[in-house]
C-alpha cells in the first residue's frame, strides 16, 4: 500500500517482463495523470479475457486512469464479468464472495484507517448490477446507512451477462433475454433514489461515452469517500453479447441509452461540496456571483 | 486470419484528436507517438495500434468516423499489414511513446 510495492527488488529488474518494467517506470504511480494523456503512459490495467468491444471494459479502464492515487487504492469485487478485468490490474483486488463485497469493503476501509491513520487509502467496490442490486443488496444498503467511507460503483449492464442472460433487478421492464423469454415483469430498481435515501454523500449516473465525465465523477466519488461518507456511481455498461449490440455500435448504443433513460445526474451533499471546495480546490460548488440587476432607469 | 485496427498516419497527424486512445476498451492498445507524425513532416504526432492487443471490435472506427469525423481508421486483416506495432517493440517516454514497426505475422 505505497509506492514501494510497485518497485523492483534489488537485482530483479532484468528478470521482470517488459510490461512490468514499463508499468514501474512509466505507469501512473505517484503522478497525476488524466484521461487526456492515455496512450502516452503505461496504464495499470493489463490484458484480460473480457469480450471484444465491451463497454464495461472501457468504463473499468477509464476508472483506473481516474483513481486519484492508484498506489493507495484497493478494489473490491464479486462474481460477474467486471472482475475478469479489475483483477488484471496493478492495483490490489479483493474478490468477495457473491454479494458480500460491501461488507468486505466496510471492514477493509475501517482496518486501513486504523492501520494508516490519516493517510488516505481508497477502497473502491466495483460490482455488477446483480452483485449490487440483487444478491449484494442487503450489504450494499447497510454499508450506506452506516455511512461507510468507500466508493461503490455499479457496472450496470442490465443483465446477468456472465451466466447466460438472466434478468436482474436492474433489467428494464419488458426486456426479453435468453433466460427471461417472457420478458421482465417488474420495473428497473431505482438504486439512485435508494442511495440518496440511505444517506450517500455523492450519487452519480454516468455512461462511458464521455471519458472526461467518467474521470470527473470517479475522482469526486473517491475523494468524498475519504472523509465525508459513502459514495455511489451507477454506470451504464452495456452487454453487447446478451443485448446483441454489434461491437462497432456500442458507443452509438451508449449515446442512445444516455438520451433515453441514463442521463448524467449528479447529487452532491452540502457537506461534500464544502469538503471538495476547501480540501481539493474544486471551484464548481462555489456560490455563483449574483446576476447584475438590470438598470430600471 | 483476423481483423485489427489500422490508423492512417497522414490523416491522424493532421488532426491529432486522440479520441480513439480514450475510447478503446483495451488498455495500452491504441497509443500515441509524437515521432510517428512529426518525423514524417506532419503537424502533430499520430495514434497507432499495438496489434497484438487489439481484439478487433472496431469501436475506434466508429469514434473516428462519427465523433471525430476523420475517417482515419480501417479494419484490416492482420496478414495484409506489412508493418505494425507490437507491444515488445514499444518504448514509453516521458510524454509520448515510440514504436519500431515490424511485420506482425511470424514466419
Amino acid at each position: 500500500m505505497s509506492l514501494d510495492y510497485v518497485k523492483f527488488s534489488n537485482g530483479f529488474e532484468k528478470f521482470m517482463p517488459k510490461e512490468y518494467r514499463d508499468m514501474v517506470e512509466h505507469g501512473p504511480f505517484g503522478k497525476k495523470v488524466s484521461v487526456s494523456q492515455v496512450g502516452s503512459f503505461k496504464e495499470v490495467l493489463e490484458e484480460h479475457p473480457m469480450c471484444a468491444g465491451c463497454a464495461m471494459t472501457l468504463f473499468i479502464r477509464l476508472a483506473m486512469v481516474a483513481f486519484p492515487n492508484p498506489e493507495d487504492t484497493i478494489t473490491v469485487g464479486t462474481a460477474g464479468c467486471g472482475r475478469l478485468a479489475i483483477s488484471q490490474a496493478a492495483i490490489p483486488f479483493v474478490y468477495g464472495n457473491y454479494g458480500d463485497q460491501n461488507g468486505v469493503a466496510s471492514g477493509l476501509s475501517r482496518g486501513l484507517r486504523l492501520r494508516f491513520g490519516d493517510k488516505p487509502k481508497d477502497v473502491v467496490v466495483m460490482a455488477g448490477d446483480g452483485g449490487t442490486a440483487d444478491i449484494g443488496f442487503q450489504q450494499v444498503l447497510h454499508s450506506w446507512f452506516r455511512k461507510e467511507r468507500f466508493t461503490t460503483i455499479m457496472l450496470d449492464n442490465e443483465v446477468y451477462g456472465n451466466t447466460g442472460g438472466q434478468e436482474s433487478g436492474m433489467t428494464n421492464r419488458g426486456a426479453v433475454l435468453k433466460m427471461a423469454p417472457l420478458g421482465k415483469k417488474f420495473e428497473k430498481m431505482d438504486m439512485v433514489q435508494m442511495a440518496k435515501v440511505a444517506g450517500c454523500a455523492y450519487v452519480a449516473t454516468v455512461v462511458p461515452n464521455n471519458p472526461r465525465r467518467v474521470e470527473s465523477v470517479i475522482k469526486k466519488a473517491v475523494l468524498i469517500a475519504r472523509e465525508v461518507g459513502s459514495t455511489y456511481i451507477q454506470a451504464y455498461t452495456s452487454c453487447n453479447i446478451e443485448y446483441a449490440i454489434p461491437t462497432d455500435k456500442v458507443m452509438e448504443d451508449a449515446k442512445a441509452v444516455e438520451n433515453d433513460r441514463y442521463q448524467f445526474t449528479e447529487y452532491v451533499s452540502e457537506e461534500a461540496k464544502q469538503y471538495l471546495t476547501e480540501r481539493y480546490g474544486y471551484k464548481e460548488f462555489l456560490a455563483k456571483p449574483a446576476a447584475a440587476i438590470p438598470n430600471k432607469a | 486470419m483476423y481483423l485489427v485496427a489500422d490508423i492512417n498516419v497522414e490523416i491522424c497527424a493532421a488532426k491529432s484528436c486522440k479520441l480513439c486512445t480514450q475510447y478503446c476498451p483495451e488498455a495500452n492498445t491504441i497509443l500515441y507517438s509524437d515521432e510517428m507524425g512529426k518525423d514524417q513532416g506532419f503537424k502533430y504526432g499520430s495514434a497507432y495500434v499495438a496489434v497484438d492487443r487489439c481484439k478487433g471490435c472496431a469501436q475506434c472506427v466508429w469514434v473516428c468516423d462519427n465523433m471525430a469525423k476523420n475517417n482515419a481508421i480501417k479494419m484490416i486483416m492482420i496478414d495484409q499489414l506489412p508493418k505494425a506495432a507490437l507491444t515488445d517493440n514499444i518504448t514509453y517516454g516521458e510524454k509520448s511513446t515510440t514504436a519500431v514497426l515490424a511485420s506482425p505475422v511470424v514466419g
